[in-house]
């Protein structure tokens, strides 16, 4: 372990990003995509069909800023939990360093988001009740490997979008600048990640791997779900009850989900944790 | 410090999907990708974050400090005289793609369990909701990663588990000891009049080409080939015995990377055969030949060659001067003293191997295309037959690693998708 993190130390100090000064926050924010338009929980359906290029723009936008929000959720809960982790742990080890770098980046990356999300939409977002309250509890109990694959499971699903997005050219500048710096980061992040749970893994019985795969894929279902809620279509205008229902069934924005989750569930494969229960949840989240 | 890939890469570029800097190639897509046998990673701007090492399923990807010296400066070497791409110009990056759903497919036969299968496999589990029987006429999935990949690559092989894990998913039925035949309709015609098997929209043939290509020489029947070579010394169950191992010479006809694989198993001494997962029949026959020196045939010249170079290295470690490499050099016939060349030299040696290559055999019911060995197919749609498709060594010929199986089976499964969607789907 300590290896690892010797090494994301190093390369720590080799690239890290500042968004404070690499990013122009009074530069003004153009009028383009929010995230690619394929990433669009109604991108396929007949409604995204019937509206207009610049509606699909405008709910690019929300979805964006919201799946942000979820982000930055989602980072508070994970520096709790490393802090947790590492609460009694040698500050000298390089593990124990690492961690803190590895919170001091989430600390920046969320800062980043909501500046971001501030430029782009008018309306602030939020997790729903259900999330945020299960979120609480699963930072307080959380250990060992559910902690660390919980986050690889967050951290994984928010990677390939963004490098989907950082590359799209008809997405607004500030949102790819922001999501490069997340994706540079976060692949350290995940390195350590894989490398945490395959260690606590490591002897665990039967009984234990069971239970923590299903916990685990519970926190990917509330994580993946809380992603874009009723507010966004509010929010961009739409038929709500509607564009939910659509979004629901669309088997384009699943496949693609399940396209960014594939090296993650070839990891959770290969250190045991899909069991047929936690496979059941995957599969009715679409994510396998 | 960077990371480096070693010569045990077989280019299923993982790896690149998630290397945050743009700093491994050639990408699938760029000029290069799918010919060389591996990726580098370009020193200059990997910022050492080890994304890489995690992904990759055959261990290639390591940490320069942990990489052979050659291997470092092999990758450096590569980037040379090639710009650095810039990651943090996003615009260097290539542009995403994507596949639009629209209604796909129910039912998928997919023929074959090797790397192109299990890449399409996979690739429809991603793509699609449909529910895909995977047969092999084998016992295993894998296909030439077990009976082919030499067994002192145990890291290469390791793939194979990765292909095990895609057959326990729920939307998968993996059908062993089936083979195609045994599935088709009514002589290959079904109900449906496509010549599809009952029940199903699409079959994606991925059955490899396995037989050996022919020297067409004069006593070539008393050679052996690398087809029952290597399923022999890869313990493939209905593998037929090899020719009595003659020491002391003995001659390979070939010049790439299997016939590398041969003359470095036959040279391999008695402590390193141990070393490797060999059936313990296997390594005694080896240990046994009293074979001490292999010459190496190649038609044309060192240039051409199509071995890799990580692979030379590794044969003439092994190896030494006891592996002679000649070139230029075309044989005309095979006796009992030994291999005639068209200069009417006579190489001594008591064993002969022919490596040159693989090829195709025709499917039931398909088009052939006997020149190249494959199914002639557009983009993996086979030519004339709509449901039909192909991937893998059957669809490009016998060329290219594991991993080229990757990119190759995507194009196809994209074809299939985008053809069961029909013309009047949303947003394509
Ligand atoms: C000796 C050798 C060593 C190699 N070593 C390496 C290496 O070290 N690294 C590397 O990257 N690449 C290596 N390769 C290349 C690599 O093995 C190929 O790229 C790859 O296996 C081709 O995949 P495929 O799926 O098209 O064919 P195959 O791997 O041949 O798979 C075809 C499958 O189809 C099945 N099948 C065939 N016909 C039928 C039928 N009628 N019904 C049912 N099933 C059927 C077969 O049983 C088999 O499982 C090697 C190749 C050879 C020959
Ligand atoms: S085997 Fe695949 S993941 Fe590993 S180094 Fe080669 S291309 Fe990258
Ligand atoms: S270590 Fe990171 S930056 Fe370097 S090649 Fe690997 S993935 Fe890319």
């Amino acid at each position: 372990m300590d290896l690892t993190a010797e090494r994301l130390l190093g390369s720590a100090s080799r690239l890290s990003r500042d968004p404070e000064t690499e990013i122009d926050w009074d530069a003004p924010v153009g009028d383009g995509y929010g995230m690619s338009p394929e990433w669009s929980t109604l991108y396929g359906t007949p409604y995204w069909d019937e509206l207009s290029e610049e509606q699909q723009r405008e709910l690019t936008r929300h979805e964006s800023a919201s799946t942000a929000t979820t982000g930055i959720w989602f980072e508070m809960i994970l520096q709790q939990l490393i802090l947790r982790d590492i609460y009694d742990k040698p500050a000298r080890s390089p593990e124990f360093q690492w961690a803190l770098t590895e919170i001091a980046d989430e600390c920046r990356h969320s800062i980043m988001f909501a500046k971001a999300t501030t430029r782009l939409v008018d309306p602030a977002y939020r997790p729903r009740l259900l999330a945020r309250e299960l979120g609480r509890m699963f930072k307080t109990v959380a250990t060992g490997e559910t902690a660390y694959a919980a986050i690889l499971v967050a951290e994984e699903v928010l990677d390939v979008m963004q490098r989907d997005w950082m590359r799209d050219n008809r997405v607004e500048p500030l949102v790819r600048t922001v999501n490069h710096i997340h994706v540079v980061e976060e692949s350290r992040h995940m390195v350590f990640a894989r490398e945490e749970t395959r260690e606590r893994l490591a002897g665990a019985g039967r009984g234990r791997r069971w239970v923590s795969a299903l916990v685990i894929a519970i926190a990917a279902d509330m994580i993946v779900s809380s992603m874009v809620g009723r507010e966004v279509y509010v929010n961009a205008g739409l038929d709500v009850d509607r564009a939910v229902r659509e979004a629901r069934q669309n088997e384009h924005h699943r496949s693609l989900l399940r396209t960014s989750c594939a090296n993650l569930m070839d990891f959770l494969g290969s250190v045991g944790l899909l069991t047929p229960a936690a496979s059941r949840v995957y599969r009715r989240t679409g994510l396998l | 410090m960077t990371f480096v890939i070693s010569g045990d890469c077989c280019s299923d570029a993982s790896c690149v999907a998630v290397c945050p800097m743009n700093s491994i190639h050639p990408a699938p897509g760029e000029p290069g990708f799918g010919t060389g046998a591996s990726l580098f990673v370009d020193p200059r701007t990997c910022i050492d974050c080890g994304a890489c090492a995690d992904i990759c399923p055959v261990d290639a990807a390591k940490p320069a400090d942990r990489s052979a010296p050659a291997d470092v400066e092999r990758n450096a070497a590569y980037f040379a005289d090639r710009e650095p791409l810039e990651a943090t110009d996003l615009d260097t990056w290539e542009p995403v793609s994507y596949q639009v759903w629209g209604g796909g497919p129910r039912r998928v036969l997919v023929v074959g369990a090797g790397p192109a299968g299990m890449y399409a496999t996979r690739e429809l589990l991603l793509r699609t909701t449909a529910e895909i029987t995977v047969v092999d006429r084998s016992e295993h999935l894998g296909g030439l990663v077990r009976f082919g990949v030499a067994p002192d690559h145990p890291q290469t092989k390791q793939i194979i588990d990765t292909f095990e894990r895609l057959v326990r998913h729920p939307r998968v039925h993996w059908r062993p000891r089936t083979d195609a035949a045994a599935l088709r309709s009514g002589g290959g015609r079904g109900s449906d009049g496509r010549g599809l098997p009952d029940g199903y929209d699409a079959v994606v043939h991925a059955i490899g080409a396995r037989r050996s290509r022919r020297l067409g020489i004069a006593g070539e029947d008393t050679a052996c080939t690398a087809e029952n070579f290597v399923a022999w010394y890869n313990g493939r169950p209905d593998a037929p015995p090899p020719p009595a191992l003659v020491g002391p010479g003995a001659v390979v006809v070939g010049n790439g990377n299997v016939a590398l694989d041969i003359a470095r198993l036959l040279l391999s001494d008695e402590e390193q055969l141990r070393r490797t997962d060999l059936v313990p029949d296997v390594r005694r026959t080896l240990a046994a030949s009293g074979i001490k020196k292999v010459v190496l045939l190649g038609r044309r010249g060192p240039d051409q060659a199509a071995y890799t170079e990580p692979a030379l290295r590794e044969l003439l470690a092994v190896a030494g001067d006891r592996v002679e490499l000649r070139y230029q050099a075309r044989p005309t016939a095979w006796t009992s003293a030994g291999l005639t060349l068209d200069s009417g030299e006579v190489i001594a040696a008591g064993n002969l191997f022919t490596a040159i290559g693989f090829e195709g055999r025709p499917v039931d019911g398909l088009p052939f295309d006997a020149e190249r060995g494959i199914v002639p197919n557009v983009r993996g749609a086979v030519v004339g037959r709509p449901g039909h498709y192909v991937a893998g060594w059957i669809k490009r010929g016998a060329r290219g690693g594991i991993g080229v199986n990757k990119a190759c089976a995507q194009e196809t499964v994209m074809t299939l998708v985008s053809s069961s969607r029909g013309a009047a789907s949303p947003g394509s």
